[in-house]
């Protein structure tokens, strides 16, 4: 397998602040391909590099294929149409627009309205969409699901998972851990402009364990717990409630937060 | 060019659309006609004479000064810039486009004053009609040229809103639109004269059109899209 992108020692400072401080990393092609990090690490910044938006200081790119880019503040004139959009860009790009991708998009449903009345998931769907309009070989997706419901969100994903399914190499910067774990075949987590893990979704669980976060409402308020065992931790925590006759109103479990994992990382380098 | 022609006719639908650029070239100049036409042709009659054209340069100026670089603002300093950028579109498009989408709207508000005025003021209409179109598309271009720098130049809303008064109102006050020009004291006629306002005013009248009410146009145009190049290059 030969690599879609290469990053070599890539430096970028804003005066006098480092933000990156000299990125070393290799997507192959094919790959889903995950940048991780807290708000502020540099992953916008190390993207833009990379996709040519961004000056950057010292270090070599090589971006082998077409590229597709999906920003993550992304904006159109207030009044403009979907399909004008995509038509604008298609010409610009020398392609034909793709019907059966924009209907995948549900492009078609919108194409009415106009962008200032689009909702955020629409927004996404159509930039997405122009991402992808010249078929390009290798996608970036700024934080892609950011702002979507739940139902947007599966619907994002089982499209990364169609373009991965046609050869596309996808680069997808987040900060959501569930999401990449489920998504990605390897992952890149930034801290403070370097790159501090990077390998596959289950060498990162062995490195920081597999953490889950209940939080549990009742009234007599509001409890978290963390656990690396999801199934046991719930049974026998539901069992201590019933058993003390403690009502829950509400329960949630979530994966954590990425500075939690950080914290976690630290400390079990610390021990 | 497909893509360029296609972008040209988005850009007059969008300013269709969006109301501001329809406000800037044609209700508030149009309402400002009306009421200026009207004063000013009952207190001075001999400024029938001249009404046209006056009324063009305020068209002109209000639209390209106060009406375009707004619209490049919202371009240029916004994600609007970055996704054309990231989807191959090159950054020119969004000036170039702006451009030729207010040179016609302007034109075509000028044409409405070529034929209203007449009606409604009893103006009289200039004598070498073929001469003040060619004028009216010079000042038109030196006028979008000087707005799209300023569009490129000033970062925020608030500031250019200042900034383009403050080229508007003595363009408009000093160029001898509303009153001759002789009336004014030497300073401000030599301030005067730095506008273009002026200088398309006497391009425009009736056997104005020469090189000496040209060049200083040409030069303007020249400068204006240098800076424009040179601010576009600064936006990668």
């Amino acid at each position: 397998m030969s690599s879609a992108i290469q990053v070599r020692e890539l430096k970028k400072s804003y005066g006098s602040h480092m933000v990156l401080k000299g990125l070393d990393f290799q997507i192959e092609k094919g790959e889903i391909f995950a940048l991780l990090g807290v708000n502020g690490a540099g992953k916008t910044t190390a993207l833009e590099c990379i996709e040519g938006l961004r000056k950057y200081d010292s270090g070599v790119v090589t971006v082998n294929g077409k590229m597709g880019i999906q920003l993550q503040l992304s904006s159109l004139p207030a009044h403009i149409r979907p399909m004008e959009a995509i038509r604008l860009f298609a010409k610009w790009n020398h392609v034909k627009s793709d019907y059966a991708m924009l209907d995948a998009f549900g492009i078609k449903e919108i194409e009415k309205k106009r962008y200032i009345q689009l909702s955020t998931g629409q927004k996404r769907r159509l930039h997405l969409a122009l991402a992808l309009i010249s078929n390009p070989d290798v996608i970036f997706l700024d934080e892609p699901t950011a702002g979507l419901d739940v139902e947007g969100r599966l619907s994002l994903h089982e499209q990364i998972r169609k373009l991965k399914s046609h050869g596309k190499t996808i680069v997808l910067a987040s900060h959501d851990m569930a999401e990449v774990e489920t998504l990605c075949d390897r992952i890149a987590i930034l801290n403070n402009g370097t790159i501090v893990f990077c390998g596959t979704a289950l060498e990162l669980t062995d490195t920081v364990g597999r953490k889950y976060f209940i939080h549990v409402k009742t009234q007599q308020g509001d409890r978290v717990f963390e656990t690396d065992h999801i199934e046991d931790t719930l049974i026998s925590l539901l069992g201590e409630l019933k058993q003390k006759k403690i009502h829950v109103l509400d329960m949630k479990v979530d994966r954590g937060t990425l500075e939690q994992h950080f914290i976690e990382m630290a400390r079990r380098e610390a021990e | 060019m497909n893509g360029f022609l296609y972008g040209v006719a988005l850009q007059w639908k969008l300013d269709i659309r969006s109301k501001s650029l329809l406000v800037t070239c044609y209700i508030v100049p149009l309402i400002f006609f009306l009421l200026v036409g009207g004063i000013f042709t009952s207190v001075m009659p001999e400024m029938k004479s001249t009404l046209i054209q006056s009324m063009i340069v305020m068209i002109v100026s209000m639209g390209a000064l106060i009406g375009v670089p707004p619209s490049l603002v919202e371009t240029y300093r916004s994600d609007v810039k970055k996704v054309y950028q990231a989807n191959g579109v090159p950054l020119y498009l969004g000036l170039i486009t702006m451009f030729f989408s207010a040179f016609v709207h302007l034109m075509i508000s000028c044409v409405i004053i070529l034929l209203l005025a007449p009606i409604l003021f009893e103006a009289t209409l200039p004598v070498q009609l073929p001469f003040l179109f060619l004028a009216l598309a010079i000042y038109i271009m030196v006028s979008l040229s000087i707005g799209s720098v300023l569009g490129l130049l000033v970062k925020n809303q608030a500031k250019l809103t200042m900034i383009a008064q403050l080229v508007f109102l003595p363009s408009i006050m000093l160029s001898g639109i509303m009153f001759p020009i002789d009336l004014l004291p030497n300073f401000l006629k030599n301030v005067g004269r730095m506008f273009p306002a002026s200088w398309g005013y006497r391009l425009m009248l009736d056997h104005g059109f020469c090189f000496e009410n040209l060049w200083y146009l040409i030069f303007v145009f020249c400068v204006a899209v240098t800076v424009c190049g040179i601010l576009l290059k600064k936006q990668r």
